[in-house]
């Protein structure tokens, strides 16, 4: 099958579709001790004490998904590689409350360069609260690198 | 000096660099409270096992020693978005340096971009990435 054509046609089979969904709760003492550990200083992410305490703006990426890609979803050729995470947050994570995440993949595209062909595939997992307030986003991008030919 | 408003950011100005902690009780009290806790993270031989140079850093972490500089440099920033590409390992118990520099700012709507770096004592740039955060006018 044509590569573009086969791209397209996953796609269309599985892009924005939510493949996962799961339940995190943190505690205040591992907020505090993913913030100290980062070398963070402001006592919002530091002293369980502070009005306004939260889990820093990086900890949505340390959630894991129950599973990485769709049920069904083919294994591509290649060499996979974790090749970054990005998050976006939206509102304060607290301690002790119930989230919820949900994940679907974003985006699936390739990229031709001197090294060979690239698959990338971006998940994303949208966190909400108990009242459906979507608190941050988490994307993790997975290249597949073909193997070179012998 | 730290950043209050976005009037005291100036365009190319560079965030004061620290040199995280990449010991290994300290990652292993990261990975942890991160829930990643495995031996590829805690244990040198383990991970010399698995093929790699020794104990990683997580790149979570990574992400984590370059939001803490941003707070670091301007401590009541909000953080919209740091989008981050692993380039190749981070140690645990060697040393590194987180580096920034204002590439862009909004004063109308608080925002700056922010070029982002962690590069080893060679000067290689082991993560880098991009962050948008906003400031009070």
């Amino acid at each position: 099958m044509n590569e573009l054509f086969y791209i397209d046609a996953l796609r269309e089979r599985f892009l924005m579709k939510d493949f996962d969904e799961q339940v995190y709760e943190i505690t205040a003492q591992e907020i505090v001790d993913y913030a100290t550990a980062c070398g963070e200083m402001a006592p919002r992410y530091t002293d369980p004490g502070h009005p306004e305490f939260q889990a820093p703006p990086t900890f949505p990426t340390s959630f894991h998904p129950g599973r990485r890609l769709p049920e069904g979803f083919p294994n591509l050729p290649g060499l996979g590689m974790d090749a970054g995470k990005a998050v976006a947050p939206k509102a304060p994570i607290r301690p002790g409350v119930k989230l919820t995440g949900r994940t679907h993949l974003h985006d699936l595209y390739v990229k031709t360069g001197r090294s060979g062909r690239m698959t990338f595939m971006v998940t994303r997992m949208e966190i909400y609260d108990p009242a459906g307030t979507q608190l941050a986003t988490a994307d993790t991008r997975i290249v597949i690198r073909e193997k070179p030919e012998a | 000096m730290t950043i209050q408003h976005v009037s005291e950011v100036e365009f190319g100005v560079e965030l004061p660099v620290f040199e995280p902690d990449t010991s290994l009780e300290n990652v292993r009290r990261f990975v942890v409270a991160a829930r990643w806790d495995g031996p590829r993270f805690t244990d040198h031989e383990a991970a010399r096992k698995e093929g790699l140079p020794g104990a990683l850093v997580p790149g979570i972490m990574s992400q984590g020693f370059l939001s803490a500089m941003i707070h670091r440099w301007a401590p009541e920033a909000f953080i919209e978005n740091v989008d981050t590409v692993f380039r190749a390992p981070v140690l645990v118990d060697e040393p590194y340096r987180i580096a920034g520099v204002v590439t862009d700012i909004d004063e109308l709507s608080g925002r700056v971009e922010i070029d982002l770096t962690v590069t080893n004592e060679k000067g290689e740039t082991r993560v880098f990435g991009t962050a948008t955060i906003r400031l009070p006018a």
